[in-house]
């Protein structure tokens, strides 16, 4: 059974890190400002606006040590990663989990974060927050409901979320523990520590500007790998900004996911508002959901 | 006596040594090495195309060159086949493949292109035939699927090299280089062990490694990650290139290596080309692929070595994929042999 850390509080204090990519302070602002409105403390990282020169908020040690003090400090009831990119594989295996799998929180974030909801859950049964990152707060973005979102589920409500239906829908009713976040990524955690298992669970996928070729390639990996055949369901998110090569492929994102999975029987939805655009709703990893697929719309609720 | 010394008087040194050893995580034990027949002249090479699409027009100089070697070519229906980016449909794909692995008059079957799409049709394949009259499969880039898989399942060697796409169409015109990249396949093919000498690299860990020689395109052995075509690197020379992809990319890879536990055992670690896609600007990743690999591999003792000639490159010289081979770096240079 997953263990699902304690929801804050008014007064609980999020920290905010950046274990992957550089972000300046600025762009967390209304991140930050929000938080606070939501009645939350707000913990600022070493690594968030540090004065790194290159792709990285900081080396591999400097990330570590903020990300580890974020996760040891008991006053710290949650952890914000302010934004993705590329990093956290490079620190996953020096991360130390002790203190954490005694007194969890919620790890909060997407795209590169995949790996750390991944890893914690496959090692630890401990549910994690995919959900938008600081800079989805900015340009009016802390009033939508993807953000609010987030708000919700940090408070410990439970959601149901809805959407649209897609002609590429396959109807039927799943039940499971969902996994997932971004194909890249779970295909590079592929028969690591960190991999997922699949198998009666709620799959979610999306990703962000890949070739056709290769979207194809990693769901043929996933399939190659097993993690395709006992799902429950899958909810297929945003697959956004698709570059194509000189000799096109032929077939969009969504076709090919619909090819991979047409031999198998389970539920099937496109265009879930999880994605690296501003439609992201808060998934609470680990944790068991109810996929309803009908001909008029969609519903996933815990 | 002792166990040890039990076994080794009843089978003897040699039978201990030809004993597969044991894979990873024991999934599977490995394979020993089985080496296709080594043409002759008047053997016929087939020419089909698993992945990407060509036309009959330009696999023309490789035909002409085949032929100057004394082969007979047979031609793929999917030669000159388009379907988008493939050379055919899958079915077309599978079916002019496995016609060129069943049919015991080719005796090689030369991938005309790279490109994608040999994992669609991997599992359609059935190797039954193969596996009792193994013959030479030669390409690279995505052919490195087919590869890994037949060293993986049937320990069937096969050669890494440029494919007809690389051939000039002016040998007079062509570079020195070119040329002896292409002439390396004849080498190959004609069953002369294979004996490279490199300049040293500054960035090269020396010493000496004798192992089975296998890998391949980097993201495509990411790829075959927990799939039944992975390869085992246990006690392997383990050779990686890569083209068009990020730093950030390449050291995600590298990580998927290290973390599927495919670096902590080799013999040796062979660098090839990385043609590197620059990073976007403000974007910089910061670290060389020198730098990448190093600090995948500073825990270890095995040989390294740097910019040897295989890759997405006009240096890109035939390797003879499960085959067992010597490596030895030191610091006036790189020498590969087969054994």
């Amino acid at each position: 059974m997953v263990k699902t850390p304690p929801f804050l509080q008014p007064g609980d204090i999020i920290g905010i890190v950046c274990p992957a990519g550089y972000m300046n302070i600025e762009k967390a602002q209304t991140c930050i400002d929000t938080l606070q409105q939501w009645g939350y403390g707000v913990r600022l990282g070493k690594t968030l606006g540090s004065d790194s020169q290159n792709y990285f908020s900081g080396t591999d040690e400097e990330r570590l040590a903020d990300f580890q003090q974020m996760l040891d400090d008991d006053e710290i009831k949650a952890i914000l990663c302010a934004r993705g990119g590329y990093g956290v594989g490079r620190i996953i295996d020096s991360i130390d989990f002790k203190k954490f799998k005694k007194n969890p929180k919620w790890i909060i974030g997407y795209s590169d974060i995949t790996i750390l909801h991944a890893h914690i859950f496959s090692n630890y049964d401990i549910a994690s927050l995919h959900s938008p990152m600081a800079s989805a707060f900015n340009d009016g973005g802390n009033e939508n409901e993807f953000i609010l979102s987030l708000k919700n589920a940090l408070e410990g409500q439970k959601i149901k979320y809805q959407c649209a239906p897609h002609e590429f829908n396959r109807r039927g009713e799943a039940i499971g523990e969902l996994v997932g976040g971004n194909l890249s990524l779970l295909t590079n955690l592929t028969s690591t520590s960190s991999d997922i298992k699949t198998k009666g669970k709620i799959l979610f996928v999306e990703d962000v500007g890949e070739y056709l070729y290769n979207i194809d390639r990693m769901f043929y990996h996933l399939k190659r790998a097993g993690k395709m055949h006992r799902l429950a369901g899958l909810i297929v998110g945003g697959f956004t900004d698709n570059k194509d090569t000189e000799r096109p492929f032929g077939e969009t994102a969504y076709e090919i996911i619909r090819d991979i999975v047409k031999e198998f029987k389970y539920p099937v939805c496109f265009g879930f508002p999880v994605s690296h655009e501003k439609e992201n709703y808060a998934l609470k990893v680990g944790v068991g959901y109810k996929l309803k697929v009908s001909k008029t719309k969609v519903t996933l609720e815990e | 006596m002792n166990r040890k010394n039990f076994f080794t008087s009843i089978f003897g040194a040699g039978a201990l040594i030809a004993t597969p050893v044991f894979g990873m995580k024991g999934e599977k034990y490995d394979q020993p090495s089985l080496i296709p027949p080594y043409l002759k002249e008047g053997d016929t090479i087939g020419i089909t195309c698993p992945a990407g699409n060509i036309t009959l027009k330009e696999i023309q100089p490789a035909m002409e060159q085949l032929e100057s070697w004394g082969y007979k070519v047979r031609i793929g229906n999917t030669v000159g086949k388009k379907d988008f980016t493939f050379g055919g449909t899958d079915s077309e794909r599978d079916s002019d493949f496995q016609q060129m692995l069943d049919d015991p008059s080719i005796k090689a079957i030369l991938c005309a292109r790279g490109g994608y799409g040999s994992i669609r049709i991997l599992d359609e394949l059935d190797f039954n035939s193969f596996r009792k009259n193994p013959k030479w499969i030669i390409g690279f880039s995505d052919i490195t699927f087919i590869h890994c898989h037949v060293n993986r399942n049937f320990g069937i060697a096969s050669i890494h090299s440029k494919m007809c796409n690389s051939f000039p169409t002016d040998w007079s015109e062509a570079e020195p280089i070119q040329v002896e990249s292409i002439l390396s396949i004849k080498k190959a093919l004609s069953g002369e062990a294979m004996k490279y000498s490199v300049v040293a690299d500054v960035s090269n860990r020396s010493g000496t490694a004798t192992g089975i020689l296998v890998g391949g395109n980097l993201k495509t052995i990411e790829t075959l990650a927990g799939t039944k075509s992975d390869l085992l690197t246990p006690g392997k020379i383990l050779f990686v290139e890569d083209t068009g992809e990020y730093l950030y990319s390449i050291d995600r890879m590298f990580w998927n290596l290290k973390r599927t536990g495919k670096l902590d055992k080799l013999a040796a670690l062979v660098v090839g080309g990385f043609k590197i896609k620059p990073d976007d600007p403000g974007e910089e990743f910061g670290k060389t692929i020198e730098e990448i690999v190093w600090e995948k591999v500073k825990d270890y003792n095995y040989p390294v070595c740097f910019g040897f000639p295989v890759g997405h490159q006009k240096e890109n010289f035939a390797l003879k994929h499960g085959v067992p081979h010597r490596l030895e770096i030191n610091s006036t240079g790189v020498e590969l042999h087969e054994q």
